[in-house]
């Protein structure tokens, strides 16, 4: 053999002549990407990722059978390779039936492994669940008792029977390793010398403060309010939220080295570009703290209130004169924590206006389920026409009866006003929580939206201004669910982390795989349903602030969590496919067709075939043949419909297989499945 | 007075084996001998009988039925043809094979392929005799010298593979022939080996002497059982007469010869599927390196060829290369065999000097288009190839010349469109066909042709989608990049020059819902004109969707929502009155 | 193990001609569809045996090439041609109307087991086109009407009989 020296993208390296080109580079650090190739086996050539240009050859070249000589020329990086490359990457994508993660987590703004921690939850690994549960969310306890749950919306066990209750399983795990001995706590890298601002102390703010730490940078979040928590401390009711949970959290991250500031608010008690100036960078997470005007007359008499403003007083501890009878403005899940809490305030009578349906109100079912329980009177298809006073104060309100009309823009039927129908209510107050606003004054010129509020490029988490970043409530499209706070700051500390390394960023979407599944695809699945959860009945409830769930018990809690069907695929963190299709930023739904519909799943002895997954690259049938000399597996038909399948002697299984188990040890994808 | 019956696959699908019972069955006790020839070449004119006297041939007679068979033997009898006047080829069809030069298909048609002193009288086995006489490096050089390329598509040199098989050291190689003829509308390689079969094994002969081959395979494809069939008897008579075995000719050169039939799969037309399949294995081809000169067949040294190659062999031996070399263009030597069909007037095999544009092979010997109708674009190289259209026809027949079309020479199938045929049907056709016959082992061709499928047929279905041309021509650039082998590789080539060509026909499919060519049912509507109708009231009772409704002598209506397209209407109106749309 | 109980020494004269390599796996599988008509799993599993061809192999080859038939044939096999030559004449819509007459899809048995169907990538034939091969007997310039009419009058034979 004798020496040669190959040029691989630009880089002159060395290798025995009669060598393939791909085992070259291998040797020499460069990974050529391929699916079918294993050193220990003959080269094969089926997946076509492995190609390169060669100079002086017209076509591309196979690295896997290309034997090097001295003096080649490879370059795998051009436009033609990555072309094919990709081609091939979404060919397989657009044939390969499994979800690489599981609809929860997909749909979870903030893509949390909840099939990952679910299973630490059903294992009794409680702090081990909150460790993964903390690489997306810095506080599950507080999360998960007021997250309004996509991830539950989407969980393929509604299929089945109900779907699981992930978001407080997420609490309940949260909760028992706070009470622990010993709770998690994550490593802090090596101090990077480097100090972030972060303005505003919610959940977006906590988030990115929590994982720029992590990332060892000197981290400032100011706030504000006296305490820590943003909406979550003052827009969330305490029977929903317990703020002595909130605190041991927020505690929890102050401990990590986290300065925070509190009763500090931009362009009043400090100024923006001091700040700019101290910190090598600056994350804006103020939040929506500012009400929508209902806009009627008498919106100015004593005795209107804005939600927000009445629910932030009641969350630091005084009781506004609200008197007996309430109507409260909105359907949103802060116009149900309003109505509670009016209640929980003293309130006999509480009216929820709100101008559609029941159907079309925004709050959470269970809110509005609970809220009827506790006795609000809900009118709906009515709007504010006047809110009548007396002396200046309120006395009643005038509402407009309304009807659906037209679908509008946005799908949802548009309320039309009744002519001529009115009705009056009496009462002492008006609560308004119709939408909320921001109030970014105070941040020199960082530009902002036709809404007032902050303009963010969503790719990257930044602002106009250097080094100025944001998130959460107060940026783009502005107030949202507290977990999309969360995820934007996650997102904007990435951003952060990459922006002080110097290095470039951009968000991008996974590659993902994703199963359409049906009711059929399940009907084997045992029922099972959903642990139900206690809560206090609503006589007693409506006169404490004390949460109104008991919580799951433990074993409740490990059931449940046993229930996931764990949709993700077991080979995820492994897998080649998915690594190479997300470095290559494929599109998979380019070439979106049929799939090679076969689905049986067959067991050899300890291990699950899924043929959905299976892309034929064959190593499975050269392992056994090649390596083991058993050549159990063979290939089945011929062209799209080609399977891979396992033949044994006479039909037993037993006296063929080895159960060595090298045939799921290589392969690529997640197809093969040990099963203990 | 010999009686000669042309016997080839399509002449007896024509019905000449009932020909030749009648003739035999008239000529009982008479001084007439019956015998058979294998394929004349005129498709279009079967059952074809010869008449001959001695080694001249007297009369030809087409479209014959067995009910002729009484006059015609008379005639012959007589010598006096006046009778069977009306059988007699016509001048004008004559020049279908007047305008050939015929190198491949020299006995095509002439000698009884069952017969191996026929094709000695010919001249057979002369050829071995000499190559036997040269070196095997002296024969290379003459194929060399002819400009020999191979017939199979690729038109790579013959003599370079030969003298790369002929370098590579092994006691044990192997020469193999692919007859493997897969392409749909591909029929050159089955008439040489039925009308001819000593042809192929004399020139396979010289092929093996020439790089030391100790053995000598012919994969046939399993379709073709005559063809199996005489060349087995070949086989056997050529090995009784000592041309094939243990010290050819006393030349101290052995080698034995084998035929092995495929069992149906278009992938092993691909040499490195072929190979797998005769080592009893799935088609599905290999990586290259090592190509089948370095290791091949057993791991040994292998050299591949195709029918109608090794046809010309025996010829250039005999005649001189350079004598094979006059024929032809400075890139393309010799002549091309090609099988003509579809809608021309003329249909049959076709061998010409490569250098004759297209216009005369389809004009000259093929007369034109059938019924009236107009040209459209001729076919070349089946699933690998692509259509050419009419102001392309006078490119002329030369590997390069055509494959600067985006087509290209192929195995020769000449498949002729006219202005009936769909061009987006057409790709459809031909990614149906690549997507079937796909081996299913590289990623490129097993889901790239599925989805270039789908896409084609979303179109002819009238769900087009915008992007759809474009998301055809990125899956034909990368499947032509990535795909494994010659046949995935190739695949995109239907479409690719369909897109080229008549791209306005794709546009309409997609944004007008409309196919010119009236030929996508999914996109036609069924009307009836008002003027012509005359309320006969037959459209009504043929429809079987029961989708026309009126009363007698009134005119009739369509119904658009129940009709199905069937087309029973317009076929049964006798006044026109059905409009397609 | 398998339901089918073919009797396999119908082989033995096949494994004494032809050299028992895996060389020969197709040329036996050929041989033994002669025989069976179509391949037994117990049939592949013997030649297999015989060949030292591992199962999985031999299941992977008889899949692969279109010529081999894992489950009984009918007494006539219809091959439609779908060639070029054919697709231009029109061979698409004989085709539909043949599947639709007999009830099945190409590689397909009718139920009745007259059948077996299917269709084929050229007969070689193009001059007949469109053209149908039934037992190997040639039917050329087809039309819908005509395809199903000739089918039909098999089955009224065959009825009859």
């Amino acid at each position: 053999m004798e020496k040669i020296k190959i040029t691989v993208n630009g880089k002159e390296i060395f290798g025995k002549s009669g060598d393939t080109v791909l085992n070259i580079a291998a040797e020499n650090g460069i990974e050529i990407p391929n699916l079918c190739h294993s050193k220990e086996l003959k080269s094969f050539g089926a997946c076509g990722i492995c190609l390169a240009e060669e100079e002086g050859n017209k076509k591309l070249i196979r690295t896997c059978s290309a034997e090097a000589y001295d003096g080649m020329i490879i370059n795998t990086e051009t436009e033609r390779v990555k072309r094919a490359r990709s081609a091939a990457l979404e060919l397989i994508m657009s044939d390969h039936e499994g979800d690489c993660v599981g609809p929860c987590s997909l749909n979870c703004p903030a893509h949390t492994d909840v099939q990952g921690y679910l299973k630490k939850i059903a294992e009794g690994k409680d702090s081990e669940a909150v460790e993964i549960i903390k690489k997306k969310i810095p506080i599950p306890a507080s999360i998960g008792r007021i997250c309004p749950h996509p991830c539950e919306a989407n969980c393929r066990r509604r299929l089945v029977e109900e779907p699981l209750s992930i978001a407080y399983l997420k609490a309940f795990a949260a909760d028992k390793d706070l009470e622990s001995k010993s709770p998690f706590v994550p490593e802090i890298e090596k101090e990077s010398g480097k100090k972030v601002a972060i303005i505003g102390g919610g959940p977006a703010g906590l988030a990115a403060a929590y994982r720029l730490r992590i990332k060892g940078h000197s981290v400032t979040v100011f706030d504000a309010m006296p305490e820590m928590g943003g909406m979550l401390r003052y827009g969330i009711p305490e029977y929903r939220l317990p703020k002595a949970v909130l605190k041991k959290e927020t505690d929890a991250i102050e401990k990590l080295g986290i300065v925070f500031k509190n009763n500090v608010k931009i362009g009043e008690n400090e100024d923006f570009e001091n700040i700019r100036k101290e910190f090598d960078a600056v994350l804006i997470a103020i939040g929506a703290w500012k009400d929508a005007k209902i806009g009627c007359a008498g919106e100015e008499l004593d005795g209107v209130f804005s939600g927000i403003d009445f629910l932030r007083e009641v969350n630091t501890g005084k009781i506004p004169e609200i008197g007996k009878k309430v109507a409260v403005v909105g359907g949103g899940n802060t116009a149900m924590d309003a109505c509670r809490t009016a209640l929980r305030c003293g309130a006999e009578e509480v009216y929820v206006i709100y101008r559609r349906t029941r159907a079309e109100a925004p709050a959470e079912d269970s809110e509005i389920e609970e809220a009827a329980e506790e006795g609000v009177t809900f009118k709906f298809l009515t709007n504010p026409d006047e809110i009548i006073g007396e002396d200046g104060k309120v006395k009643a309100v005038k509402l407009q009866v309304m009807e659906l009309g037209e679908a509008d823009s946005s799908g949802r039927k548009k309320p039309m006003p009744v002519k001529g129908k009115f009705e009056t209510v009496e009462v002492d107050s008006v609560i308004t929580a119709i939408g909320q606003k921001c109030d970014a004054k105070g941040f020199g010129s960082v530009e902002l939206t036709q809404k007032g509020t902050v303009l963010m490029n969503e790719q990257n988490g930044a602002t106009n201004l250097e080094g100025v970043f944001a998130a959460g409530d107060a940026v783009n499209k502005g107030a949202s669910i507290a977990i999309d706070a969360v995820a934007e700051g996650n997102l904007a500390a990435k951003a952060i982390e990459a922006y002080l390394c110097g290095m470039p960023f951009e968000a991008f979407e996974h590659a993902y795989s994703k199963r359409e599944v049906s009711e059929k695809d399940y009907f084997e699945i045992v029922k099972k349903p959903r642990e139900k959860m206690s809560v206090k009945p609503a006589g007693e409830r409506k006169k404490t602030f004390d949460e109104v769930i008991n919580g799951f018990s433990e074993a409740q809690a490990r059931n449940e969590a046993k229930r996931c069907l764990e949709c993700g695929c077991h080979d995820f963190g492994e897998c080649k496919l998915i690594r190479y299709a997300d470095e290559n930023r494929i599109n998979t739904g380019k070439f979106k067709g049929v799939k090679h519909n076969i689905f049986t799943e067959r067991k050899l002895i300890s291990i699950e075939r899924d043929q959905g997954k299976c892309m034929l690259c064959g190593l499975c049938v050269r392992v056994c043949e090649e390596k083991i000399g058993k050549g159990l597996l063979g290939f089945r038909g011929r062209g799209f419909k080609t399977a891979i399948k396992p033949e044994f002697e006479h039909g037993f299984e037993i006296e063929g297989c080895a159960n060595c188990l090298e045939c799921a040890n290589i392969c690529p994808t997640g197809a093969l499945k040990i099963i203990k | 007075m010999r009686i000669i019956i042309g016997e080839g696959s399509c002449g007896i699908a024509a019905g000449a084996l009932k020909v030749h019972k009648a003739l035999e069955k008239a000529a009982e006790g008479k001084n007439i001998r019956i015998g058979i020839t294998g394929c004349v070449g005129m498709c279009f004119l079967e059952p074809i009988v010869d008449i001959y006297d001695e080694e001249k041939l007297v009369k030809r007679l087409v479209k014959v039925s067995e009910n002729d068979a009484q006059r015609i033997v008379c005639a012959a009898e007589k010598n006096d043809y006046s009778d069977i006047d009306d059988l007699v080829i016509s001048k004008e069809d004559e020049e279908f094979l007047s305008l050939q030069t015929r190198i491949a298909l020299r006995n095509c048609g002439i000698t009884d392929p069952t017969a191996i002193d026929d094709y000695q009288k010919r001249g057979g086995y002369k050829a071995l005799e000499k190559a036997l006489s040269m070196s095997p490096e002296e024969v290379i050089e003459e194929i060399k010298a002819s400009g020999l390329a191979g017939r199979g598509g690729a038109g790579f040199p013959t003599w370079y593979k030969w003298s790369a098989a002929r370098k590579s050291e092994s006691k044990t190689k192997y020469l193999i022939c692919n007859a493997d003829e897969g392409d749909p509308g591909a029929f050159m390689d089955r008439a040489v080996i039925e009308s001819d079969p000593h042809a192929l094994i004399e020139g396979m002969l010289i092929g093996a002497y020439a790089i030391g081959a100790a053995e000598m395979i012919v994969y046939v494809r399993a379709e073709y059982p005559l063809a199996i069939k005489r060349l087995e008897k070949a086989i056997k008579d050529a090995k009784e007469a000592g041309f094939i075995g243990e010290n050819i000719l006393e030349s101290g050169f052995s080698c034995k010869m084998r035929i092995k039939s495929g069992a149906g799969a278009f992938v092993c037309g691909e040499e490195t599927a072929l190979i797998e399949s005769l080592e009893g294995k799935r088609g599905m081809p290999r990586l290259k390196p090592p190509f089948p000169a370095q290791s091949g067949f057993k791991d040994e040294p292998s050299n591949i060829n195709n029918v109608e190659t090794f046809a010309n062999v025996a010829w250039i031996i005999a005649n001189g290369g350079k004598e094979f070399s006059k024929l032809g263009t400075e890139n393309s030597k010799g002549t091309k065999v090609f099988a003509l069909t579809g809608k021309v007037r003329k249909s049959g095999l076709v061998e010409v000097p490569m250098g004759m544009t297209l216009r005369d092979v389809i004009y000259k010997i093929g007369g034109g288009i059938k019924n009236g109708k107009k040209f459209k674009a001729v076919q070349l190289g089946g699933p690998s190839g692509g259509c050419i259209p009419e102001e392309l026809l006078d490119t002329v027949i030369d590997y390069k010349a055509l494959s600067e079309t985006g087509a290209i020479m192929g195995s020769g199938g000449m498949v002729i469109m006219d202005e009936d045929t769909c061009m987006v049907g057409m790709s459809k056709f031909f990614l149906d066909f690549t997507a079937e016959e796909s081996c299913g082992k590289c990623v490129h061709c097993r889901i790239g042709t599925k989805r270039m499928q789908e896409i084609l047929t979303r179109m002819v279905n009238g769900e087009g989608r915008e992007d759809d041309v474009l998301l055809l021509e990125e899956l034909c650039k990368a499947i032509k990049d990535g795909a494994l082998c010659g046949l995935g590789q190739t695949a995109p080539n239907p479409v690719l020059t369909t897109l080229k060509y008549f791209r306005e026909e794709y546009d309409e499919h997609i944004f007008e819902h409309r196919c010119r060519a009236k030929e996508c049912t999914e996109l036609l509507t069924y009307s009836i004109d008002a003027e012509k109708c005359r309320g006969c009231t037959l459209c009504a009772k043929k429809c079987p969707a029961k989708a026309i409704e009126g009363e007698v002598k009134k005119p009739h209506i369509i119904d658009k929502e129940k009709c199905i397209r069937c087309g029973a209407c317009s076929k049964v109106c006798r006044f026109g009155a059905v409009v397609v749309e | 193990m398998s339901k089918y109980k073919s009797d396999l020494s119908n082989l033995d004269e096949v494994f004494e001609k032809i050299e028992n390599v895996p060389e020969n796996l197709i040329t036996v599988l050929q041989k033994a569809q002669e025989i069976y008509g179509f391949l037994p799993k117990d049939v592949m599993y013997h030649i297999g045996e015989k060949l030292g061809v591992k199962p999985a192999k031999v299941m992977g080859v008889a899949t692969f090439y279109s010529q081999f038939r894992l489950e009984p044939m009918g007494k006539y096999l219809v091959m439609l041609c779908g060639g070029t030559a054919c697709h231009v004449s029109g061979s698409e819509k004989v085709a539909k109307a043949v599947f639709d007459y007999l009830e099945t899809e190409s590689g397909r048995t009718t139920k009745d087991g007259l059948f077996t169907i299917e269709k084929v990538a050229c007969l070689g034939c193009c001059s007949l086109a469109p053209v149908m091969m039934i037992n190997g007997e040639a039917f050329g310039n087809l039309t819908p009407e005509k395809a199903v009419s000739i089918l039909a009058d098999i089955r009224k034979k065959e009825a009859a009989e």
